[in-house]
């Protein structure tokens, strides 16, 4: 798997905006997040110093949330619910399809950066019990044809670019 | 505001408000346990087993974090209190390591404490432990994070006492741990290993690395560190005759209170190394060498140094005889040792190791203020307005005063730092003033201009308190302020920001070695003292000039007078009142006349015309420059007597060698740089035959009058008492401060019958660039070794980090040179060569390098020529002009 290549130009340029921010850290971090996918851990000595904080502070505030991540993740974050509505209604099976379907296990990222497979302890969607999300977008009443039509649809996407 | 009371365990109890329920219960010895809670760190409640319940709501609470309030009925030990501390302290001894038995915190460990106080055996909970690598890679710390639990006061150590942010709490829940960025071992970052968290943690989690002891030392007893000139409280942990562990004293009245530095925490194991010195030697066959030196007994060894010193008086005279002091040793050694030199041989050739951080140097201060001003508690930063840092990196010299610097600045008390190079305290100061190196002076008298010309000075304090403002004001206007920004290399807008900064405070300065042994250090000081008489700065707390020294009793061996021009007491020799009183005191006939400072007596050794010298716990052929010229030139001597507690470089040339005892292994006191005469017995008893210096001394001086000696430090400690009145409070208590003798620096309400006059101002020349030599090194300390590093370098922890001889560059030279990281080069000065490896440094400027000194016998100090540091004129020990080469 080849390191990602970082973008320092975006990067730097989302630290410069936030700097000397009183309580700028976790804006900054989610600007990072939502733009370069991941909190590239060399940058975590550039933000404390623009923020006149400890790079130790940095790591504790990103490793503290689940929102935040210290690895590149793929274009599209799948995130299967393992809660227990979901479970009662078969979402074992639907990890178990989307890991074969994928090749990934859980926390796992495809080597061209297009996925990666997590689980979550409820989406907060019971109704529509079991659900899934990629990125924003909820399924939910999922079944394997809808999974594996679901992921048909964002790997044809792939197959565009 | 009205004290507030409160009714804790039917107590009545009252308490200034804001106080915790918990420390209003301390106060009136009501005991509560806890783990997270620690006096000098903000409350945080993080172990909640300082629980407490409120009478009249019910409800229960963490006591660190609860306020009193008036009229709260607390309750502390209820059986439902109980019960919930009894279930903390399970679940996290659930999650704890079954191994009390063989862990090294022993009976140190506070959870077991209060497991056992809770009567917590099993506690028949599923144990969850959490597993954690263990990590035991550097020479210090073990951290072993499953007996972590959570407490956070390593964390809150590191950012509120020490700040250096190493460490944070990392992930979270069953997980959460602290960590370093990127999870690296603690050696690799940017920790400074000062041990604060160490003697912190209530747990295993962190504990010392000790290849020599396992388990809890078997007693304790409290000491004053031998390092550097702060003076740290220790509580040094001793096994037999062995220290086997030093921690932090942890005494409210202490100056360093729960911080250490890495030398203070960790390098005393330099005390059990197998070099101690525990024998006389002499060289057999009338004494010369090259015989052998073979162990003596005392008698032996001190009528040869009484008969040699005699001999050599009468033939060569007194002035062929010169000794010199220690700024490691006590007050009353240096008291000892300089009555030695004076009364007895008749020569004002005495000095200390002190020498070589330029205190000669003080001597123009200490006459404008009368010797005083020398009273500056460091808990004074915390409190002052603001705050002037010149030549001094105390992250690395002295580390306990960086924590306090820093500590103010977090305070948002404005720090201007004056260094040419990047330090730690960049990041805490205000402003950084990037000046060119020796340059300071030109610098404050820019300053001081343009505070003049912006009103920034106190009227009421210069006329009440100073004399001469008007011809110094005259000079200040006709100062060429584009000359100063030229010359410093700051850029005018810079200054201004410093001026404006500074404008109408009250000035701290705390003044490092880059002052002192810089060209025309003593100018720089003047200007200083300008400065500070300007603004007022002086006589409050939070004011005045804090002289930053390097060794633990450089301050108290001047003031014994181990200088060779002072008497104790920092008086002149030329005084003709005060030397009638010595006179009298000793009964013998003193001479007005200046005596050799260390470095005129290695040239008038060179030149045949001093025979015999007597050393006191310096190493001079390890501290000096210019090593080989030393060494010649003490081979030169008919006779050098060494009393030292290590085997060094200068104990090999010795004719005599007598072993002394470290600072633990004798009573005594040291006078820090705050003006704290600390007084301290015996930890241990010295090695072998070796003994107390002061003993030494005082068998030998009166060997050679026929006479009976002192016999007891108290008796030494008397005579110091009436005769040195800046020492009237060194009577064995354990901290006493030095007294101002005269009221020229008391500033009271209705003046002072003596005025402290404004001096001249000095500028200093345009710097040349010199083509052969293109680069300025900078010499300065690293935070593991100490002066010459002859004790630190013995400290089996230091040597395991296998430090070089490395140079710092910036990534511009190293570039036009063509050298990489790593690569061996030869730095070249006009009065020597050195190889080192090349360190690539942004924090370097182009044209400069920096050179660590203290690492691998100090060999960067060859690259500096042996000239005497007290003219004014003479070039200085902390730069010198040179060129690289690879190697």
């Amino acid at each position: 798997m080849n390191p990602l290549e970082i973008d320092w130009n975006r990067l730097n340029a989302i630290i410069a905006k936030h700097r000397g921010e009183k309580w700028g850290l976790i804006p900054l971090l989610q600007d990072i997040q939502e733009t370069i996918g991941f909190i590239p851990p060399e940058s975590m000595e550039p933000i404390a110093h623009a923020l006149n904080l400890h790079p130790s502070q940095v790591q504790g505030v990103v490793t503290f949330y689940a929102g935040f991540s210290l690895k590149p993740k793929g274009k599209w974050v799948l995130r299967a619910c393992r809660g227990t509505a979901c479970h009662v209604k078969g979402s074992r099976g639907i990890l178990r399809l989307m890991k074969k379907e994928l090749g990934l296990e859980e926390g796992e990222t495809s080597p061209d950066y297009q996925f990666t497979l997590e689980t979550v302890a409820c989406l907060g969607a019971c109704f529509l019990a079991p659900t899934m999300m990629v990125n924003r977008d909820y399924f939910g009443k999922l079944n394997p044809t809808k999974v594996t039509s679901i992921l048909a649809q964002y790997g044809k996407e792939k197959g565009d670019e | 505001m009205e004290n507030i009371v409160l009714s804790i365990d039917g107590q009545k109890v009252s308490c200034p408000p804001g106080t915790s329920v918990l420390e209003a219960a301390e106060q009136h010895g009501i005991k509560i346990p806890k783990l997270c809670y620690h006096p000098d760190l903000k409350p945080y409640g993080a172990c909640r087993l300082c629980l407490v319940e409120d009478e009249k709501t019910g409800r229960l609470m963490a006591s660190c974090v609860t306020p009193a309030a008036s009229n709260m009925v607390i309750r502390t030990a209820t059986p439902r209190i109980i019960n919930h501390r009894r279930n903390i302290a399970r679940l996290m001894i659930a999650e704890h390591p079954e191994s009390c038995v063989v862990c090294s915190k022993g009976n140190h460990c506070q959870l077991r404490l209060i497991a056992s106080q809770l009567g917590i055996g099993e506690t028949k909970l599923h144990p969850m432990p959490n597993y954690k690598t263990l990590e035991q890679a550097n020479p210090f710390i073990i951290r072993d994070l499953s007996k972590c639990i959570l407490c956070g006061k390593c964390i809150r150590a590191d950012h509120e006492l020490v700040f250096v942010g190493a460490i944070d709490y990392n992930r979270r829940g069953f997980r959460s741990r602290p960590a370093t960025v990127h999870d690296q071992a603690l050696e690799k970052s940017n920790c400074t290993v000062c041990g604060t968290c160490l003697s912190m943690c209530p747990t295993g989690a962190l504990s010392p690395k000790n290849r020599t002891y396992v388990g809890s030392p078997a007693r304790e007893s409290i000491a004053i560190c031998g390092f550097c000139g702060v003076g740290c409280s220790l509580a040094m942990g001793a096994a037999g005759e062995k220290i086997v562990e030093v921690k932090p004293a942890q005494r409210p009245d202490s100056v360093n209170r729960a911080t250490l530095c890495v030398r203070g925490h960790f390098a005393h194991d330099f005390l059990n190394v197998s070099n101690r010195l525990v024998s006389p030697l002499v060289r057999p066959n009338g004494n010369r060498r090259p015989a052998q030196l073979v162990p003596a007994s005392w008698d032996e060894a001190l009528e040869v140094i009484a008969k040699r010193l005699a001999d050599i008086k009468s033939v060569n005279g007194p002035q062929s005889i010169a000794f010199l002091g220690s700024s490691k040793c006590t007050n009353e050694e240096n008291y000892l040792l300089q009555k030695f030199a004076r009364a007895l041989i008749g020569t004002n050739s005495v000095d200390n190791g002190g020498y070589i951080f330029g205190q000669s140097r003080l001597r123009s201060f200490d006459e404008r203020t009368a010797g005083g001003g020398r009273v500056n508690p460091l808990r004074g930063l915390e409190r002052a307005e603001a705050i002037v840092v010149l030549g001094a990196d105390p992250g690395h010299s002295l580390p306990v005063v960086g924590y306090y610097l820093k500590r103010a600045a977090g305070q948002g008390i404005p720090l201007v730092l004056v260094n040419p190079r990047r330090t730690e305290l960049v990041n805490s100061a205000a402003l950084w003033l990037r000046l060119q190196p020796q340059t300071d002076l030109e610098l404050l008298n820019g300053l001081t201009a343009l505070l003049h010309t912006k009103e920034g000075y106190d009227s009421g304090f210069i006329d009440r308190y100073t004399e001469g403002f008007s011809i110094f004001r005259y000079s200040l206007s006709a100062l060429d302020l584009e000359r100063v920004c030229r010359v410093t290399d700051i850029d005018r807008r810079q200054l201004d920001a410093a001026a404006d900064l500074l404008h109408g405070k009250k000035i701290a300065f705390v003044v490092g070695q880059g002052i002192l042994q810089q060209k025309g250090g003593q100018h720089s000081l003047n200007a200083l003292l300008n400065l500070a008489l300007m603004t007022g700065s002086l006589g409050k707390e939070g004011t005045g000039l804090y002289m930053l020294a390097k060794e633990n009793n450089q301050a108290g061996a001047l003031d014994m007078g181990a200088a060779p021009d002072r008497f104790p007491g920092r008086q002149s020799l030329k005084d003709d009142r005060v030397r009638k009183q010595w006179e009298q005191a000793w009964k013998v006939k003193l001479s007005p006349d200046q005596g050799l400072n260390l470095a005129r007596m290695i040239m008038e050794a060179e030149k045949g015309n001093l025979k015999a010298l007597y050393v006191m716990g310096e190493n001079p052929l390890r501290a000096l420059p210019a090593t080989e010229r030393v060494q010649k030139a003490l081979q030169k001597l008919d006779f050098l007597v060494v009393q030292d507690i290590l085997e060094c470089e200068t104990t090999r040339m010795a004719d005599v060698v007598l072993p002394g005892a470290a600072f633990c292994e004798k009573d005594g006191s040291f006078t820090n740089l705050e003006g704290r005469i600390q007084s301290f017995s015996t930890v241990v008893p010295p090695p072998g035959h070796a003994k107390p210096d002061w003993e030494i001394l005082d068998r030998l001086m009166a060997k050679m009058k026929n006479g009976c000696g002192y016999g007891s430090l108290e008796k030494i400690r008397a005579e110091i008492r009436q005769r040195v009145p800046m020492y009237a409070e060194l009577d064995g208590r354990r901290q006493g401060w030095l007294r101002a003798t005269s009221s020229k620096v008391i500033f009271g309400a209705d003046g002072a019958d003596g005025l402290i006059s404004f001096s001249p101002m000095v500028s200093v020349d345009e710097p040349v660039k010199d083509e052969d030599y293109p680069f300025t090194a900078i010499f300065g300390s690293m935070r593991y070794h100490l002066g010459s590093g002859t004790r630190t370098g013995a400290s089996r922890r230091i040597q395991e980090l296998e430090l070089s001889s490395e140079i710092e560059i910036s990534p511009q030279d190293a570039a036009g040179l063509n050298f990489k990281e790593g690569e061996a080069v030869n730095v070249i000065s006009r009065h020597g060569a050195v190889g080192a490896k090349v360190r690539l440094k942004t924090g370097i400027l182009p044209g400069q390098i920096f050179a660590p000194l203290a690492v691998r016998g100090n060999t960067a100090m060859n690259l500096i020529g042996l000239s005497d540091l007290a003219p004014a004129d003479s070039p200085g020990w902390k730069t010198c002009q040179v060129t690289l080469k690879p190697a």
